[in-house]
């Protein structure tokens, strides 16, 4: 049996891009803040505990669209969608696009004053159920031309921030990057942020579906940049080192595919560093089923394993023949 | 590495060879990608056997998202989708191997400042995620070529190894016309120098293959009359020269690839299978292809000059 319908809802929404810097040395503090530095009128936010993390602020994209939808008509919609770009440890861009669905409805679009006012907020104009937008939205097929895609506004900010002339363009090692879209209902009275689910599709899109106590959309959008960070780790770790081909025995081989992970990745493991307490249940979750962290240590334990058995010298018969 | 498969006109087997080649790279160990970049018949997914793709796919090809439509392309995993009984099954030790098709209603389109920023963003996007990506152009001066070298001239690409391949048969009227098209006055080297390219460095990233050339001393001609072998060789020989003349020859030369039914008629990948087993492709095609495929990333067949 279905729930009743709650009523109106707040729903967040939103896609985290992530993608390595395409640059042959990771970005200090200072160039990380010039590169991120997207108006002139606005500072970027740096912090250096427990890492490195340079947030840009905000742009605003003005959006008239339709909602999506899987079962109902897709109702219209108009407001802004704010998009950030997150630098962390001068090496892991992201851009996050992400926009608050306001309860309520309207009857007919406004001047954009009214919207700009509101940065980050969309105003439905027809009626719609919080829960078919959120299916709708986090269906994995691509999302249909004139429906609300921050995605599609994340990808933009990231291909410009990527193009800087402050990057070299020589990425370390190969990577690709992840698509995480996510959204966020308001969990029950008293009740604690949870994961209701975190699908990959098998076109590489993440989906996360959140319930949290918090509908402040910029702190929900955080912990989602810091879930699609270490997905995307983990992610580029495991083919890289699928490349590297561990047990192969060409030695020098193997270092030298290995050497660029422990120079640029394999510390920036920090899950939840910077999440809210309020949020923190999120990532409990997650670390006891998949178990990221698990993952990421036995890995990072191969590697150092082979990286040491490689460089001791066979000078002398293997002991265990005495 | 981006790879730019160019041709002077149709039926080079430019796309057939470099998806071969493209599949070779894969095999030795280097993540591929495939550019589907022929606007005017966008075909390349039918060499890699994906069905439903085969002229293109329907919506979220590369040309909508040149133009603005979509922001990501459509990517076919080959070793997922491809029909090729081969091709199912990824060999241990292989890269991956991803076509990027074209939009089935495509066609060519004008090049503005924006169409040429989204190939910019979209070359380092692979270039940053893949060993090599292979481009594989319209033949002839076409709008792809003027789009590539536009994007490439641009500063964010400047760091980023390209490298052409012009694919040509071996006859007269086509090596004259490879050398037309790579540098005569409306040629790809005065249309990169044009752009901003740097004469020099274009024209040596530039290399020949010349495709469908008849081996006089195949064993497949060891029966013909003595005259026409004499006249065969002689015409090898002529064509050797007059190549030379035209700056195509031995140093500029990237590979042959001999005549072949196989990538005549059937235009598609050339598997051990074809070779070893059912024996409808011969060894020698398989060689070149191989040796193309290595001397792609061979330092010292592009230090040539």
């Amino acid at each position: 049996m279905t729930p009743p319908d709650p009523g109106p809802q707040t729903v967040l929404c939103g896609e985290v891009r992530t993608s390595v810097l395409r640059t042959s040395e990771a970005l200090t503090a200072r160039t990380a803040t010039q590169l991120l530095n997207l108006r002139p009128d606005e500072h970027v936010l740096l912090s250096e505990r427990p890492n490195l993390r340079v947030v840009s602020p905000h742009q605003l994209t003005g959006v008239d669209c339709r909602l999506p939808a899987l079962t109902g008509g897709r109702p219209r919609a108009v407001g802004t969608v704010a998009v950030r770009a997150v630098l962390t440890e001068g090496r892991v861009l992201q851009t996050s696009a992400f926009a608050r669905l306001v309860p309520g409805v309207g009857s007919h679009r406004k001047p954009w004053g009214h919207y700009l006012l509101r940065p980050g907020d969309i105003e439905p104009l027809a009626r719609h159920q919080a829960r078919d937008v959120v299916e709708g939205f986090l269906a994995s097929a691509p999302l249909p031309g004139g429906v609300l895609n921050p995605g599609s506004i994340a990808e933009r900010l990231l291909d410009e921030v990527l193009r800087h002339q402050l990057l070299d363009q020589r990425a370390p090692f190969k990577s690709g990057r992840t698509r995480l879209r996510w959204t966020a209902l308001p969990a029950a009275e008293g009740a604690q942020a949870s994961i209701e689910r975190f699908t990959v599709a098998a076109d590489g899109l993440r989906t996360v579906a959140l319930r949290t106590p918090s509908a402040d959309p910029s702190a929900v959008a955080a912990l989602c940049e810091d879930l699609a960070l270490h997905d995307w780790l983990l992610t580029t770790l495991l083919a890289l080192v699928e490349r590297s081909r561990l047990g192969s025995g060409d030695g020098e081989a193997v270092l030298a595919a290995l050497r660029p992970l422990v120079d640029h990745l394999l510390h920036l493991w920090m899950p939840g560093a910077r999440v809210p307490d309020a949020l923190a249940g999120v990532w409990e979750t997650l670390e006891r089923r998949p178990g990221f962290s698990r993952q990421w240590q036995s890995l990072v334990q191969r590697i150092r394993d082979q990286v040491a058995l490689r460089t001791v010298p066979l000078s002398r018969p293997v002991m265990a023949r005495s | 590495m981006l790879v730019f498969a160019a041709s002077d006109k149709g039926g080079t087997g430019r796309s057939v060879t470099s998806s071969n080649v493209a599949y070779r790279r894969a095999l030795a160990g280097d993540d591929v990608c495939y550019l589907d970049f022929d606007f005017g018949s966008p075909t390349a997914a039918a060499v890699f056997d994906v069905p439903g793709a085969s002229r293109g796919v329907a919506a979220g090809g590369l040309h909508s998202h040149l133009q603005g439509r979509h922001t990501e392309p459509h990517r076919i995993d080959v070793w997922a989708e491809s029909e090729h009984e081969e091709l199912r099954y990824r060999p241990t030790g292989s890269g991956r191997l991803v076509l990027v098709p074209g939009d089935r209603d495509g066609g060519e389109f004008a090049i503005g400042k924006d169409t040429v920023r989204r190939c910019v963003n979209l070359f380092l996007q692979l270039e940053s995620e893949f060993d090599v990506v292979v481009v594989d152009l319209s033949a002839g001066r076409s709008y792809a070529v003027d789009m590539v070298l536009e994007a490439t001239a641009q500063p964010e690409l400047a760091r980023v190894l390209s490298r052409w391949l012009v694919f040509h048969r071996w006859t007269h009227q086509h090596v004259i016309a490879a050398h037309g098209l790579v540098f005569g006055e409306r040629g790809i080297v005065a249309g990169g120098v044009e752009r901003g390219h740097d004469k020099g460095a274009l024209r040596d990233s530039i290399r020949f293959v010349r495709a469908a050339v008849p081996d006089p001393e195949s064993p497949l001609w060891a029966h013909v009359p003595l005259a026409q072998s004499e006249w065969m060789r002689k015409c090898d020989r002529d064509l050797t020269e007059l190549a030379a003349e035209l700056d195509l020859g031995y140093a500029r030369l990237l590979g042959k690839i001999p005549l072949e039914p196989v990538l005549q008629w059937r235009e598609q990948l050339i598997t051990d299978e074809d070779v070893l087993a059912s024996k409808v492709a011969g060894m020698p095609t398989r060689q070149a292809l191989e040796e193309l495929a290595a001397a792609l990333v061979d330092e010292e067949a592009w230090e040539r000059q």
